[in-house]
């Protein structure tokens, strides 16, 4: 290890591929810290300008009613109060979002405040800009709105009933999407099995991960020019602008969004569009800058959800000796009162089909609806942790039906890593991973050989042991060819990161990401990518803070999503710096006299590897081509500015059989805990739990191991006390922090980690996306507490209460047909 | 998340308080704002004035007086609680306001906050009951000390009325205490809580989060079988809500009363 | 004694000392952020449950945002900007660092000033100890596991695995 990085603790079992000398894989000081710790991090709220306004946006109390009126006459009377915005302004200044999905869903007419009608609770319907936030929220209280209330729906199922009440009149049902996805021959499977075990329902609950800092912006509108500037945590201002900008009638280029410090986004931050134009249409029609900062009530009921999906009809043919052949399902998802990004999840799931399994014959019917509940969008695991929950339910049930030992029917049914890379039955290509390896260190480090041990010494105490077993994957880089799946209109397909390294006029190195990180360490792991291939130290290496769409090079994807940094982001800074390093030999090869094959770059500078005190250093570069530049050769084309967009290789997938690669790279993460509950309550404790993580190549092992305990973290919220649950007439019951408990630091149980380095050889670096995890600690508590309480568990949020009914029930919901 | 407007004071003494407190109808106390400056942000209510009370020396300390008697001015913290020597003499006071929420909350929340504003899933209004404890209530009528099972009278109200101050609380001697509770995470809210002690005689036993008032049984004695007997008996009606539905709180109050009093016969053997 | 919708307060902040005239209603976490600039203690929820106002007023540790203005009138204040000097991390703010204890951040001032009145009080904490004294400050990032670590590291105590 050299100076520069820093040795804290080692997780207990580690199986690195060969180290290579270099900064990539060490564990170098995060740039990013500095500045946070000491409290100068600039997250948008904390930017003023002079004359801003604050917003306060009127929102709706009702889950489902008509707009009969709205009068903002008496909140324009007070004093400090600069103007007000309503739905009808927004119906003549703007055109409706555009929608991902085919009809119905096309015909949803979705604007930045409700127009004629609210669909949930907390809906945007008004907006009241005053001189400070006490006053815009004062004078909020005086805007008169009409409302007729309609009945509500809350319920995904109900949404499919006759005579359920019809959210979007012009879609004229309450399906956004649906679709049939049939691979390999279920049929055959179910008369060859020697049982089938069905299951009647799965309910995967709705929760988010609900990041301490709200949504917002400060938008300043520029009259000359008709250019917005935004300054705010949109995740992906690529997609935000694909939205926003037909929507104002504007072009792309009028849209600029800085970001510069996040406080977590996980998904949530990527449908901001609404908001955000709201705040243009303010900014444009008062003339000063607009300041929006969501409560953390709003984040939770109008923001931002995870998927909430039923899984009905599961049918799993098994063989006598635990080899499962497939399964069937019907899945409706609830996504809330408006679409928006979420018809991708429809599809989304696809790419982890057969989640860790080597079944092939699989067939989900999948129906998406809307529902007066807050709209739901990409939260971390989006679509595949539902999915993959579903099959690590169908493994644990099955299991339990047939007498099967959880761990030797993994070992049975999952993916062989002689196997990979391994083409699933809808044409994904699981890149690498050993899965059962993952397992065995799982079982070692949670003292699996043990276990009967701990169940006896737990009942002596009065409580329940349970044990179980969370095997998911973390797909990432998408080939957005998906949405083809979804809607064969839409022309998005592959994926692609930009990133731009310049050798500045003093010998500085600068980068810029496309990327817009919300604490993940780009500036650092993109520095030691950079490092590694001029010869110098991250120090050298100066990352600009945050993401400016004006500074920045971006493409249309370009974001920070979707578990893919360490491909397309370090991809394309690896593509640029490879560039620029190309630029750099070269021109010292003219200087020194030499061939550009005679140069190396070492140490800070452009050498002669048979020479090296022919040197120059990077300075020097910089300076003969940015000011000293006469007698250069007139056909030498460098400009020591690289630009370079990586590109993953995709091709469409096939329409008709809804069949290709969706994603790059399969991160594992197989997961163990044991649970003790308290027979008398229902009250239980995580005693203890293992995570055996494998992202290929670990670019900076501390960066990759925080994101493995914070994505437990949520896991274990989202299993334990984590659930967005709604009344009868649309009221969220959990709106804030008091009645929404997250895991506090007392909450959590010792985490004990491993990690195997499986390289994916798809990858510029080996290395694959990982920072959503896959949820496997809900599918780890799951299998738990069905252990513990020999009952099936069915819902993916489990509060004290539920496991209370639980014990107390009869178990029923499955069946096994024998042959 | 941002009141409404207010007026502001802060008097020097309690009798200044109590005439703010008198004079104004829409007058509020201050004390620790653990819980009445978020009900302000909700704004749930709105009062026109605080009268704040954190400058009121008389209203704090805890004194341990020779018959093992505690008297604990409202005003104290439940930090000051935990770290206080003379509160050592029943010592599941402490622990209890140990439990509550996080440090940050311990170091302002008060006792006479905690009582006054009666949440149904507070710690301490079950227990004071349980203690027997005498609460002291100040207004332009003089003082007078009310019992603490008659002190609690509905959500967030008490026999401390308008224009009245919550000035002391007397906890008798005593140490065959117990206290259990299922909250939602460690230190969470509760779901049920229930206290218990066996000074004095005949159990009493107190839940809370089951109604608007904690509420009192007296089992026969202290056998399980009794416990229970006695709780179901009370015949509670919880409410339903997110965390618990009515059922489940009913089981829990009889599950974790018997808890309650076994650990009290521990603590008094 | 007249109430008051507005006064004016003198407070202490981090050593420098402020006199401003606040609304009774403004809670102490808008004016360390809107009106004296020091942006470095955060807003995450809105019912006192996250911490990530945390600040130290006359040596307590306590939440910003249930606190008025006008009540810390003629306090001593610390926020994340007074901890280190002259741009020099302390030994708390580089353990943190060494040990990513924070990856976006938003928590972090928080996390540091609840730690950092730990150690004043408790410089050598079990590990039960440290939890219970960061228990109300939420995390979305780091499921605590570093920062305990990090707070182990600055008292010079060994980290747990």
């Amino acid at each position: 290890m050299t100076e520069t990085t820093v040795t804290p603790e080692r997780p207990l079992v580690v199986e690195e591929t060969e180290t290579k000398p270099g900064f990539v894989g060490q564990n170098v000081p995060r740039k990013e810290d500095k500045r946070l710790v000491q409290g100068q991090g600039v997250f948008f709220d904390d930017v003023k300008r002079h004359g801003m306004g604050y917003v306060h946006f009127v929102r709706s109390p009702y889950g489902h009613a008509k707009i009969r009126s709205i009068d903002v006459a008496r909140a324009l009377e007070v004093g400090g109060v600069y103007g007000t915005l309503t739905g009808d302004e927004v119906a003549i200044l703007t055109d409706p979002f555009f929608e991902l999905s085919t009809p119905p869903g096309a015909h949803i007419k979705d604007y930045a405040l409700a127009v004629g009608k609210v669909r949930h609770v907390g809906e945007p319907v008004a907006a009241v800009v005053a001189s400070s936030r006490e006053l815009a929220r004062d004078a909020s209280e005086l805007v008169e709105v009409e409302y007729e209330p309609l009945p509500a729906l809350v319920d995904g199922e109900a949404a499919l009933a006759e005579g359920a009440p019809i959210l979007h009149e012009e879609a004229g049902s309450n399906v956004v999407w649906s679709g049939l996805f049939d691979w390999g021959d279920f049929e055959a499977a179910r008369a060859e099995a020697d049982h089938v075990v069905k299951i009647e329902r799965l309910h995967f609950d709705r929760f988010s991960s609900t990041p301490l800092e709200c949504s917002g912006c400060l938008v300043e509108y520029n009259r000359g020019t008709g250019q917005w500037t935004m300054y705010c945590n949109h995740q992906m201002p690529g997609v935000g602008a694909i939205w926003m900008a037909p929507a104002l009638r504007v072009g792309i280029d009028k849209l600029r969004f800085v970001t510069q410090d996040i406080g977590g986004a996980f998904g949530n931050k990527i449908c901001l569009h609404p908001q955000f134009v709201a705040c243009c249409l303010l900014a444009r029609k008062l003339n000063r800058p607009i300041q929006w900062t969501e409560w953390r009530t709003d984040q939770h009921t109008a923001n931002a959800h995870g998927n909430e999906r039923t899984f009905l009809d599961v049918e799993v043919p098994v063989k006598a000796d635990g080899t499962m052949l497939g399964f069937s399902v019907r899945a409706v998802d609830d996504c809330g009162a408006f679409p928006r990004y979420e018809p991708l999840g429809c599809i989304i799931w696809a790419q982890v089909t057969p989640g860790c399994y080597r079944w092939r014959n699989i067939r989900v019917d999948f129906t998406q609806v809307v529902t007066n509940k807050s709209p739901v969008s990409p939260n971390r695991g989006y679509s595949r942790m539902q999915h993959l929950w579903l099959t690590e339910r169908i493994v644990d049930i099955v299991a339990r039906e047939l007498g099967l030992d959880p761990v030797e029917v993994r070992k049975r049914n999952y993916v062989r890593t002689e196997e990979m890379p391994y083409e699933t039955p809808n044409g994904c290509i699981y890149d690498s991973g050993n899965y059962a390896r993952c397992l065995d260190i799982a079982l070692e480090l949670i003292d699996y050989d043990q276990l009967e041990e701990r169940r006896r010494d737990a009942e002596a105490r009065g409580k329940l042991l349970g044990f179980g077993i969370g095997s998911t994957l973390d797909s990432g880089t998408n080939n957005f060819g998906q949405s083809t799946l979804l809607n064969p209109e839409l022309q998005f397909s592959g994926n692609n990161e930009v990133a731009t390294v310049k050798l500045d006029i003093f010998g500085e190195i600068v980068v810029t990401l496309g990327t817009v990180p919300q604490g993940q360490g780009h500036e650092t792991t993109a520095a030691q990518v950079v490092a590694d291939i001029l010869g110098c130290t991250p120090d050298d290496v100066n990352v600009r803070p945050g993401h400016d769409t004006y500074w920045n090079s971006h493409a249309g994807l370009s974001g920070t999503y979707a578990s893919q940094f360490a491909v397309t982001g370090l991809g394309a800074v690896k593509g640029a710096t490879e560039k620029l390093a190309a630029e750099m030999r070269k021109l010292a090869s003219l200087v020194l006299g030499c061939s550009e094959d005679d140069i190396e770059l070492a140490e800070g500078q452009a050498r002669m590897k048979a020479n090296p005190e022919a040197a120059l250093p990077f300075m020097a570069l910089g300076a003969i081509l940015n000011a000293n530049n006469a007698g250069l050769p007139t056909d030498l084309d460098i400009t020591l500015n690289a630009r370079y967009m990586y590109r993953p290789p995709f091709e469409l997938p096939d329409k008709e059989r809804k069949y290709g690669n969706l994603t790059l790279t399969y991160a594992t993460q197989i997961h163990a805990c044991l649970i003790e509950v308290d027979p008398e309550t229902g009250g239980y404790e995580i005693v203890d739990y293992a995570a055996v993580d494998d992202c290929g190549k670990r670019i900076h092992p501390q960066i990759v191991e925080g994101q493995v305990h914070g994505a437990t973290a949520q896991a274990l919220g989202a299993a334990t006390h984590e659930i967005f649950a709604y009344d009868e007439d649309g009221n969220l019951l959990t709106p804030n922090f008091y009645d929404y408990h997250v895991p506090h630091a007392l909450d959590m149980p010792p985490i004990k980690n491993g990690y195997i380095e499986s390289e994916s050889p798809f990858t510029p670096l080996g290395a694959k996306g990982m920072g959503e995890g896959g949820g496997a600690g809900i599918h780890a508590v799951c299998a738990a507490l069905q252990d513990a309480l020999g009952k099936t568990v069915t819902r993916s949020c489990n509060p004290y209460h539920r496991v209370w009914e639980l014990l107390r029930s009869e178990d029923r919901g499955v069946t096994v047909q024998a042959r | 998340m941002l009141l409404r407007e207010v007026e502001y004071a802060r008097p020097s003494s309690v009798d200044d308080a109590l005439r703010l407190l008198g004079e104004h109808d829409g007058a509020r106390a201050l004390a620790g704002g653990q819980t009445l400056v978020n009900v302000m942000k909700a704004r749930a209510a709105s009062p026109d004035i605080l009268v704040d009370l954190n400058g009121l020396d008389e209203l704090k300390g805890i004194e341990l007086g020779p018959d093992g008697t505690l008297e604990i001015g409202a005003m104290t913290t439940y930090t000051e609680i935990v770290e206080s020597a003379e509160a050592r003499a029943r010592p599941i006071l402490g622990e209890v306001c140990a439990q509550i929420a996080d440090v940050q909350v311990r170091n302002r929340g008060t006792i006479g906050g905690n009582v006054c504003s009666n949440d149904p899933t507070n710690h301490l209004p079950p227990l004071l009951v349980a203690f027997g404890a005498a609460m002291t209530i100040r207004g332009s009528g003089g003082e007078r000390s009310v019992p603490a099972e008659e002190f609690f009278l509905g959500v967030y109200m008490t026999a401390a009325g308008p224009g009245e101050l919550l000035t002391k609380l007397t906890i008798p001697a005593g140490k065959g205490d117990g206290f259990a509770s299922l909250p939602i995470g460690r230190d969470g809210t509760c779901i049920v809580n229930v206290a218990a002690s066996l000074d004095g005689g005949a159990p009493r036993v107190v839940v809370g989060c089951v109604d608007a008032v904690p509420v009192l049984v007296r089992p026969e004695s202290a056998e399980d079988d009794a416990v229970r007997g006695a709780v179901r008996a009370a015949g509670l009606q919880p409410p339903d809500d997110v965390h618990a539905p009515a059922e489940y709180r009913r089981h829990l109050a009889e599950v974790l009363a018997v808890r309650a009093v076994r650990a009290a016969k521990e603590r008094a053997s | 004694m007249t109430p008051e919708t507005a006064r004016t307060i003198a407070v202490d902040v981090n050593g420098v000392s402020y006199e401003r005239e606040v609304e009774a209603r403004k809670l102490l976490i808008h004016f360390l952020r809107d009106d004296l600039d020091l942006t470095g203690s955060h807003v995450g929820c809105d019912t006192g449950n996250c911490g990530a106002c945390s600040v130290l007023v006359d040596g307590v540790l306590l939440k910003s945002c249930m606190l008025l203005a006008v009540q810390a009138d003629g306090t001593s204040i610390r926020t994340v900007e007074g901890l280190g000097s002259d741009g020099e991390l302390d030994a708390l703010q580089q353990a943190f660092a060494d040990h990513h204890a924070l990856q976006c951040g938003y928590c972090t001032p928080g996390m540091l000033m609840s730690a950092s009145w730990l150690l004043e009080r408790n410089p050598r904490p079990s590990e039960e100890e440290i939890r219970r004294a960061i228990q109300g400050n939420i995390c979305r990032c780091t499921g605590y596991v570093n920062i305990v670590r990090a707070v182990q590291a600055a008292s010079g105590q060994e980290v747990s695995e």
